[in-house]
């Protein structure tokens, strides 16, 4: 079994990376973007935690470098902004769009990274328990623990009920207003067999008394890590630094 | 003395409430899979949270909205992170029509849907136009670029897609939760804190 991480680095970096985001200029930004990628095989914290998140990453890079890509292209195609830079099937390209392009595609996909590293690379697990050490009352991290639950459960019920209706004769294949109707069909039965299983699980923990008892609360304590320091003190240098060129122009 | 938010949101999770709101954010995040199954052109992805607003209370349904949005970043949709002020609107304001009894009548549940659409769109606008540039990775960025290939501002033309789209899809999840709501049996309803938003006052249930 593997020890659990302290995660307060890791978010300390996400936040240096939100200010990246914000303050540099984008060729910066498209640089950290390529960094992270790098990152996520040469860093063994910001390794994908399961083979499925690796997958999910993955995809999730080409999947906005395509649109990085499109964004920027359409920008420069719709936006005539400056001089003409290129001329594709006719279509006349502009530097003002295309650099606003880049510079929205650069930010977007740093801050995308950024925050989908952290969750591919962090069990939800460990990090419920983070968030309960650092504050977060028992009965929250326990909900959000319920959902992880549901989120297992709820497509394999949707199915089975699509299913059923389908089986019924429900008009699942119909016209857009037969399908809408259809719709109450599949979350009626879902939402009923919801409250049911709420009902039943809010009197367990009644029964259990985890609800009126007082619950402890487990605090961190205001002490921090010195990596967690050092990079929130980078964050806190590269936000006041732009602040200041922003100020004298 | 007034109540602390950690005090109002501790007396909310009382009981089925807990497992329920788990449920919704479920919901929330699975939606989409009913609509694309159905071939229907919309998101619901706020459902779960008005559900919740109506069958619970304002501050669970706040809750509810900000824990799907941080959910769905982990799963793999990073930038929703960004819009938990705008499902925490929803949220407040759903509980807060509920609260004043307008589930109780379908007319009502229609003009609160719609202006929950503009609420919503206001508030997501400038979070869309300021950190993303009104680039959201998904099909409403060419209606963005349209408008503002037509001359618009950036913030406008995201306000303006925004009002394409947030009404009528929060029209449609407000009508869906009401005709549920409706339909669910009253005993297992009054089960749940919300219950008397969906009661005329003076009547039997």
């Amino acid at each position: 079994m593997s020890a659990r991480q302290n995660l307060s680095p890791k978010l300390a970096f996400v936040v240096l990376l939100w200010v990246c985001a914000f303050t540099l200029p984008w060729t910066i930004q498209a640089f950290l973007c390529v960094l992270l990628i790098i990152g996520r095989f040469a860093i063994p914290a910001l390794r994908p935690g399961s083979p499925r998140s690796a997958r999910a990453f993955s995809r999730f890079i080409l999947y906005s470098i395509a649109v990085a890509t499109l964004v920027s292209i359409l920008n420069a195609a719709l936006i005539r902004e400056g001089a003409i830079v290129a001329n594709i099937f006719g279509i006349s390209l502009h530097q003002g769009g295309l650099l606003f392009g880049a510079r929205t595609a650069s930010r977007l996909l740093l801050l995308s990274f950024s925050i989908l590293l952290f969750f591919v690379s962090t069990p939800l697990p460990d990090f419920i328990q983070y968030l309960q050490e650092k504050g977060l009352p028992p009965y929250l991290a326990l909900m959000l623990l319920l959902t992880l639950h549901f989120l297992d459960q709820l497509p394999i019920r949707i199915h089975q009920i699509f299913l059923a209706q389908q089986a019924r004769g429900a008009p699942v294949d119909s016209g857009m207003l037969a399908r809408t109707k259809a719709l109450f069909s599949i979350l009626s039965p879902l939402v009923l067999s919801s409250i049911v299983e709420s009902i039943e699980r809010g009197t367990a923990l009644e029964l259990r008394g985890f609800l009126h008892k007082p619950q402890p609360v487990k605090h961190g304590g205001s002490h921090m890590d010195w990596l967690t320091l050092l990079v929130l003190s980078l964050a806190i240098v590269i936000l006041s630094y732009s602040i200041v060129q922003w100020l004298i122009g | 003395m007034s109540k602390s938010i950690r005090q109002r949101i501790a007396e909310e999770m009382t009981g089925a409430a807990l497992p329920f709101v788990a449920f919704c954010i479920a919901l929330n995040l699975t939606a989409g899979q009913i609509t694309a199954a159905l071939k229907i052109p919309l998101y619901l992805d706020s459902i779960g949270t008005i559900l919740v607003a109506v069958l619970i209370g304002p501050w669970s349904a706040v809750i509810c909205g900000s824990a799907a949005n941080l959910l769905a970043a982990a799963l793999g949709n990073p930038s929703m992170i960004f819009f938990i002020p705008v499902v925490a609107v929803i949220g407040a304001f759903t509980g807060f029509l509920a609260r004043l009894g307008w589930f109780r009548k379908w007319y009502l549940v229609a003009l609160g849907g719609l202006l929950q659409g503009i609420l919503a769109a206001a508030a997501s606008a400038p979070i869309s136009a300021y950190l993303f540039s009104g680039v959201m990775m998904a099909g409403t960025d060419f209606l963005v670029l349209y408008f503002r290939s037509v001359g618009n501002t950036l913030l406008n033309s995201v306000l303006y897609q925004g009002l394409t789209s947030d009404p009528a899809d929060k029209l449609v999840s407000y009508l869906i939760v009401f005709f549920l709501t409706r339909n669910l049996p009253q005993r297992l309803v009054s089960r749940l804190r919300g219950a008397s938003n969906l009661r005329t006052p003076g009547r039997p249930s």
